[in-house]
């Protein structure tokens, strides 16, 4: 189409840019992997993002989901869950007063909304955002593999609620040591974690929330099996 | 109607009484009119401009047909004259048909990419009708109450730092609850002398969680 041409990199590899992909879209959509690396040739990490499927850049994640997903009412809870903190995709379209409702919902609670008709058409929707976010310097630029103690650190910073699993690629690059995240001002973590201040914010108070053992939730007694 | 003058000429804000759709002239007689009659209080305008409809103070419709999509450009320079004039809220539904599937991901790439708007597509004039109708009571319920607004509540944080001092090797929940016990915050546990994290742990693991937090 017309609007192809005027974005630079549109075809051909675009090696710098890198997706991080859940897991389970090694099951649930082999295709749009595959060609976000044939076609487009992204770099894509598969890891375990657990909230959402995709991570295109510091501030993007991606839900992709098919309409059957959204047919039923009583998807509805999940459907709510899933997209409270994420933008979505959705496969295909159909047609139910639900489905407007679900529609118009959405679009209040400001989620991004994009069609395809199939994972081959989802994966040029995911280059694009990926694209789109490195043209706003908000790519993911660092590392996505750590190993060893890094791979330890890592599962250290994504057991931080809220804390999106970039941000938390972020820190183990940007920072030394938990200790010098846990030392660091909320604008140094802002800018180290590439966060809003908001979220910064949080993750400062949560690295010095003092610990109350009275607020710890109580595992309920006498229901042991095993 | 008398305030009409008041109206901007083009991509405005104007007052949309509550429960009302402000709809431009053009579309008077029109399938879609038809349709929304009697579901929401329409009201037509002839000095809407770009807009076809407006559903809010904030929130507007531009609707782009089958006709449009296969005539050409004319379309993209109104959604990009509307973005650069208005600051409402645009919700663009675009027709789209077996004709008017091939422009599609073209139109959503410019639509939700390039200028950061919504667009829903829609197969013809009762969904999108239907849509509409939708959007109205949606926006008519208060800001926040929607199902996918605010459920979030804040939790108390002491699971969460539990939970992250039990990543470090060799610290399960015992230790890791001697330790926030002891020092009170993950800030305070960093900033630890060594002796302390013995007394606490003794010695073996207390230099696992030193060289753990500082390298």
């Amino acid at each position: 189409s017309a609007w192809n041409s005027r974005v630079p990199g549109e075809h051909g590899p675009s090696p710098w840019l890198c997706i991080l992909a859940d897991s389970r879209e090694m099951c649930s959509g082999p295709e749009v992997l595959s060609c976000l690396r044939a076609v487009h040739g992204l770099r894509v990490q598969v890891c375990s993002l657990g909230t959402s499927d995709y991570i295109v850049s510091n501030r993007l994640a991606v839900d992709r989901m098919l309409q059957s997903e959204l047919q039923s009412p009583g998807n509805r809870n999940r459907v709510s869950q899933r997209l409270q903190r994420l933008q979505g995709i959705f496969e295909r379209i159909c047609r139910t007063q639900y489905y407007d409702g679900v529609l118009s919902a959405l679009v209040q609670a400001g989620v991004r909304i994009l069609f395809s008709s199939c994972q081959e058409e989802t994966a040029a929707l995911l280059k694009d955002l990926a694209l789109l976010e490195h043209r706003k310097d908000a790519a993911i630029q660092v590392p996505t593999e750590p190993e060893g103690h890094q791979r330890d650190v890592l599962n250290f910073y994504l057991s931080i609620p809220n804390l999106s699993y970039g941000a938390a690629l972020n820190l183990c690059h940007s920072f030394g040591s938990i200790t010098a995240v846990a030392n660091s001002s909320v604008p140094a973590l802002a800018a180290g974690a590439r966060l809003s201040p908001p979220q910064a914010e949080e993750l400062h108070r949560f690295l010095r929330h003092d610990f109350d053992l009275e607020l710890l939730p109580q595992p309920l007694p006498a229901k042991r099996k095993s | 109607m008398t305030t009409k003058a008041n109206f901007p000429v083009t991509a405005g804000s104007i007052v949309v009484p509550y429960g009302h759709v402000i709809g431009n002239e053009k579309w008077r007689g029109s399938e879609l009119a038809q349709r929304l009659q009697g579901k929401v209080r329409l009201i037509f305008e002839d000095a809407l401009g770009l807009v076809d409809f407006h559903l809010s103070n904030r929130t507007c419709i531009l609707l782009i047909s089958e006709a449009d999509l296969v005539a050409g450009d004319e379309f993209k320079r109104r959604l990009v004259r509307f973005r650069n004039a208005s600051s409402l809220r645009g919700i663009v539904i675009v027709e789209k048909t077996q004709i008017s599937d091939q422009y599609y991901l073209g139109v959503q790439k410019l639509v939700v990419l390039e200028l950061g708007m919504v667009l829903l597509p829609m197969a013809n004039q009762g969904e999108a009708s239907q849509l509409i109708i939708q959007l109205v009571r949606e926006q008519s319920r208060d800001r926040g109450a929607g199902p996918f607004l605010g459920k979030r509540r804040a939790q108390p944080a002491e699971a969460a730092v539990l939970q992250a001092v039990q990543r470090i090797p060799g610290v399960g929940k015992t230790k890791a609850l001697l330790l926030l016990q002891r020092f009170g915050s993950i800030h305070r546990l960093c900033n630890a002398a060594i002796h302390e994290l013995e007394q606490a742990v003794g010695q073996t693991v207390a230099q696992q969680i030193y060289t753990f937090l500082h390298s």
